[in-house]
């Protein structure tokens, strides 16, 4: 197998560098996208409960403002 | 006489293969409907691009300027063609169930994976992550990357993703059937459609936007096309602008990409052994990206009291809408009654923007 790579001219196969680069970017790269798909959820999520919060709210009370929604009964 | 077989004297071996890849990608488009919007133009362009003192590749040839200004200038070609793709994605289904967007995120693994496994084969850094971005089953995206990485191998890269985009109906139902047992592929989903709000579908573009631009900035283009797109779909003020970014905008950048792309088809930079191999990484990528959705789900089912049907999680590579049609046809095989549509839907799209914000983050990664 290793022959048959190394008959590629353009191909250096198992350089530790580049290997560590690439490992790199797998951990890099997936706690990222985790991170960011993280944020995406719990901001949509955030948004869409504010969202049922004020319609109910407009539905009760026929007026809709900040202040009042987060005030306590 | 000289003259008249001065383009004949000049052919060489090469060219006359690419005029053969040619035809066979304009057959495939043709007769096997495989990707016809880019595989023809692109079949077409390694003809003309191959015959022997072709104008259109010489000095303000018109190919090469449209590579030159539509491609390697700034990229505009992929990302603009990005805002047609963007107007075209409900992501009502994703926001009824957001957590469906860790499957679209597991199911871009393929590409980390493979992005190893180049760089074990030889290849420099910045040519296996451009291969690696094969996973990501999105051709702009692939163009992007290795656009900017400035790999060697672009149009091999850029034919292999766009050729293994058609084959999704055929690698990934063997590649779930191997992973998954038939009572898991039996599991039944509810669809509750939760009505997604109008502010909601105008606010969710500008929120992906805003956080892939603070945590992975260099995915920034893609995303903010991606989400340009979208935010014209649903504001509800643009149809007109929708409508057009859908059809004929996307339609004029889809034919443009694909005859410009064939730029780089030529027979000395495309006929190598390592397009063999890059073949090869790119089914690697997509069989990958097919076992990390799947798992993925596997493993959510461990914690969550409503089961995820796993062949959900195939349809996390990008390949929208196909994926979901392919996960929505396995369902039905296993149980008729057996409707995973609008959750693959939700879980494809998923794909499409994380597949983005992975092509953004490798390029800041490697650059």
């Amino acid at each position: 197998m290793m022959n048959m790579l190394l008959a590629f001219e353009n191909l250096s196969p198992m350089n530790g560098e580049v290997l560590k680069a690439s490992l790199n970017i797998l951990w890099q790269g997936l706690l990222a996208i985790f991170i960011v798909i993280g944020l995406i959820i719990i901001a949509v999520s955030v948004t869409t409960d504010l969202i049922a919060k004020g319609s109910n709210y407009k539905a009760k009370h026929g007026d809709i403002s900040i202040k009042k929604i987060f005030k306590k009964k | 006489m000289d003259y008249l077989i001065e383009g004949l004297n000049a052919l060489t071996p090469g060219q006359a293969v690419m005029w053969l890849i040619g035809g066979l990608l304009i057959f495939l488009a043709i007769k096997k409907d495989m990707e016809p919007a880019l595989l023809l133009p692109m079949g077409f362009g390694a003809i003309l691009c191959n015959l022997p003192l072709s104008p259109v590749i010489g000095e303000s040839g018109i190919i090469k300027s449209l590579f030159e200004v539509g491609i390697e200038a700034s990229e505009a070609m992929p990302l603009l063609l990005f805002i047609g793709i963007g107007a075209m994605i409900d992501f009502g289904p994703l926001l009824s169930n957001p957590k469906l967007f860790i499957l679209g995120g597991a199911a871009q693994f393929g590409i980390f994976i493979t992005i190893i496994l180049a760089a074990m084969i030889g290849f420099p850094i910045e040519d296996a992550a451009s291969i690696g971005i094969i996973g990501a089953a999105d051709g702009p995206t692939a163009i992007m990357v290795s656009q900017v990485l400035k790999s060697n191998y672009t149009a091999a890269i850029i034919v292999v993703a766009y050729s293994y985009m058609a084959l999704v109906p055929i690698v990934q139902p063997a590649v779930v059937k191997l992973c998954t047992t038939k009572k898991e592929r039996l599991i039944k989903m509810q669809y509750t459609s939760n009505q997604v709000t109008k502010l909601t579908r105008i606010l969710f573009p500008i929120i992906v936007t805003v956080i892939a631009g603070l945590i992975a900035p260099e995915s920034l283009s893609l995303v903010g096309m991606l989400m340009f797109g979208n935010l014209i779909r649903e504001c509800g003020v643009l149809q007109s602008l929708s409508e057009t970014a859908q059809t004929t905008f996307s339609n004029i950048i889809t034919l443009l990409l694909g005859i410009t792309i064939s730029f780089q088809m030529q027979a000395e930079a495309f006929l190598r052994l390592e397009t063999l191999v890059i073949m090869a990484l790119g089914l690697f990528a997509f069989v990958f990206d097919t076992i990390g959705g799947v798992f993925c789900a596997k493993f959510m089912n461990l914690f969550t009291k409503n089961k995820i049907n796993p062949i959900i999680g195939a349809a996390g590579i990008s390949a929208f809408p196909m994926a979901a049609r392919v996960a929505e046809k396995m369902g039905i095989q296993e149980d008729p009654s057996n409707h995973l549509l609008m959750h693959a839907v939700g879980v494809n799209v998923s794909g499409q923007i994380a597949s983005a914000i992975v092509g953004g983050l490798i390029i800041g990664l490697v650059l």
